[in-house]
């Protein structure tokens, strides 16, 4: 079922993407730019929602009725959660808005990457199952083997570029720099100090660069152009809202904008 | 920390396994077990370790490396040459080419390969006192015995997934992306390149003054050694085990699962059969009898080892377990032909040639 809805739609689009560029050197790293690009836009509405909710969530926590509520029924969680519900009905708030459509997601994002890495074809077995996945209107012939060479990389293995006999990982640092830049800028300013979701945006600033910077660092730069693509679409996406929060790029950026709020 | 951060940092765990569970190359990687075989035992690289198994009774003779280490990986065929070696590469993170004693298992010596870009996913081939070893990078790397590097790699560009073969005097080596290359080994240069169509995924078999091999291109070719080449036969689907050669008859089969028969004298074929599910492994020829290592078949579920004769009539199949998939080329010794199945519950099997099961292995914890 997965094989069929997902991997094999998404990598038969990958490879007619490489075909469709000449299936020479350097044309994977570009087929997927592109079908980053692609599966970015068929999936913008639900960034877009994902965004939205998260915003509306946030500014609620520094609304006064939201943070009154917080502390008056802070003994009575039962009357708490009904004054919540009142309130996401009243502005007409859903409060799964900003995590359904990350749910939703996930399926895609776990099946882009397993695309790539069974379109990369490392080793025999994966190529075996490459050969089977190829839908027959492909020209499977000239398509397999990928030529997997893009600039200085080869997208089957992990990337570094070797400056006077050290290996330095260059992918994995852009990759980790554009997560932070892009969990950064998508994360509002919250004049209250208990603001939990904030606290918790502050940790996945820290937390997700590191982890997809451990990935690029370890598994085939294929992914990495993938997540430096994807990151910098969003980056972009979110400039484009007009509520990039720059600022939180400088340090202490966040915190001089709490205070500025403040007075 | 509290629960929040707990929940966080749990959810970030989950989606590195979730993505590391998906990586088909990462610190692991994963394909069919490499096999070969001597009078005495069988070696079996099957990912972190190597085995030799007695060919007596089918019970464990050593092991290699006696710690596991994850970043090794082995599963190209080891390859014995005639001073008593056994060679193979890593195919993990860790580069290294190994030679072991066949006996103990105890290492002659281990090169690191950190020069090399990509893994060991081919053998080597020995020739005139030297070792040619194909890298996954697209270079022809050449070794002395005793594992020195005694001449600049040759370039070959294309992925290199299985090893040369030579008729004593040329070398032919196919690589991944459609070419087969004749080598000169006194010079190290490439005489020809000649692209056919499809990829390589296995060697050419040498004979009558040339060499024949199946391609993705779903083809059976001839090239000579000057490189003109022809079509000789086309094929229902594509090919990736190496054809053989049994006097003036070539036989190969394809991913359908269908097995050929070519006269090379009479320019044309004598007849195809499919006795069971698709055929990845190379075929294997032991006195009359053709052995055919499939897939699973959509009827039984089971990988199957057929015996035919030269006419293409089945004289005996064995069904190896549901799930069990032949993709490794069998080999024999003596009275027997061994199997290596990916994904079955042991790891090599052995029949005799009525086709009845002599031993099966089983790597002990």
């Amino acid at each position: 079922m997965w094989e069929q809805l997902i991997i094999q739609p998404m990598t038969n689009l990958l490879l007619y993407i490489y075909a469709l560029l000449g299936h020479g050197p350097h044309t994977f790293g570009f087929a997927i730019i592109l079908f980053t690009i692609v599966i970015r836009a068929i999936t913008w509405p639900l960034n877009a929602s994902q965004v939205k909710g998260a915003q509306a969530m946030q500014e609620l926590q520094n609304d006064k009725e939201w943070q009154e509520i917080q502390k008056k029924y802070a003994k009575d969680k039962e009357k708490l959660a009904q004054e919540q519900m009142r309130i996401y009905k009243e502005r007409g708030i859903n409060p799964f808005a900003s995590c359904l459509p990350t749910l939703i997601q996930f399926p895609i994002i776990i099946g882009l990457y397993q695309s790539i890495i069974r379109a990369l074809s490392a080793m025999p077995l994966d190529m075996l199952k490459l050969s089977r996945t190829i839908y027959p209107f492909q020209n499977a012939e000239a398509i397999i083997p990928l030529n997997s060479k893009f600039l200085w990389m080869n997208l089957g293995s992990p990337e570094a570029v070797h400056i006077l006999g050290y290996a330095i990982p260059t992918l994995a640092v852009v990759v980790a720099l554009t997560t932070y830049v892009q969990s950064k800028l998508t994360m509002p300013a919250s004049s209250n100090p208990n603001d939990q979701s904030a606290q918790m945006s502050g940790m996945m600033s820290i937390y997700m660069p590191l982890m997809l910077g451990w990935f690029a660092l370890n598994f085939a730069s294929g992914i990495a152009v993938y997540f430096i693509t994807s990151n910098t679409l969003g980056i972009i996406q979110y400039a484009a809202t007009g509520r990039a929060n720059w600022s939180n790029l400088l340090p202490g950026g966040d915190k001089n904008k709490q205070i500025s709020k403040k007075k | 920390m509290n629960t929040k951060r707990l929940i966080l940092i749990s959810l970030i765990a989950l989606g590195a396994m979730l993505l590391s569970a998906c990586a088909g190359r990462s610190t692991v990687a994963n394909t069919w077990h490499g096999l070969a075989a001597d009078a005495d035992r069988a070696y079996v690289s099957t990912g972190s370790l190597i085995y030799a198994v007695d060919l007596k009774n089918g019970s464990e003779v050593w092991r290699y490396p006696a710690k596991v280490d994850a970043s090794i990986l082995y599963f190209a065929n080891p390859v014995l040459t005639a001073d008593g070696q056994l060679l193979i590469g890593s195919a993990g993170k860790n580069h290294d080419f190994i030679s072991l004693d066949p006996a103990t298992g105890k290492e002659k010596w281990a090169k690191a390969f950190s020069e090399a870009k990509g893994t060991w996913v081919a053998s080597p081939l020995v020739l005139n006192n030297t070792i040619y070893a194909p890298n996954d990078d697209g270079f022809l790397y050449i070794l002395d015995m005793n594992g020195n590097q005694v001449a600049d790699p040759i370039e070959i560009d294309g992925a290199l997934w299985s090893a040369p073969v030579t008729d004593g005097k040329l070398i032919y080596l196919s690589s991944l992306d459609h070419f087969l290359h004749i080598i000169d080994p006194a010079s190290g240069k490439v005489l020809k390149e000649i692209d056919l169509a499809g990829a390589l995924p296995s060697s050419p078999v040498v004979g009558n003054d040339g060499a024949y091999i199946g391609s993705f291109a779903s083809t059976i070719e001839f090239v000579k050694p000057n490189g003109d080449h022809k079509v000789i036969n086309k094929t229902e689907s594509r090919v990736w085990g190496s054809p053989i050669i049994d006097g003036q008859t070539l036989y190969y089969a394809d991913l359908n699962g269908k097995v050929y028969s070519f006269d090379i004298a009479g320019g044309n074929q004598n007849w195809s059969v499919q006795p069971a599910g698709s055929v990845v492994a190379s075929l294997l020829m032991v006195g009359d009898h053709i052995y055919v290592a499939s897939e699973p078949d959509a009827t039984t579920g089971k990988g199957t080892l057929v015996a035919l004769d030269r006419e293409g009539k089945k004289v005996w199949n064995q069904d190896v377990e549901v799930g069990g998939k032949l993709y490794t080329t069998p080999v024999a010794s003596g009275d027997l032909v061994i199997v290596a199945p990916y994904l079955a519950d042991f790891t090599l099997a052995a029949y005799d040639v009525d086709g009845k099961q002599a031993w099966k292995f089983t790597p002990a914890k």
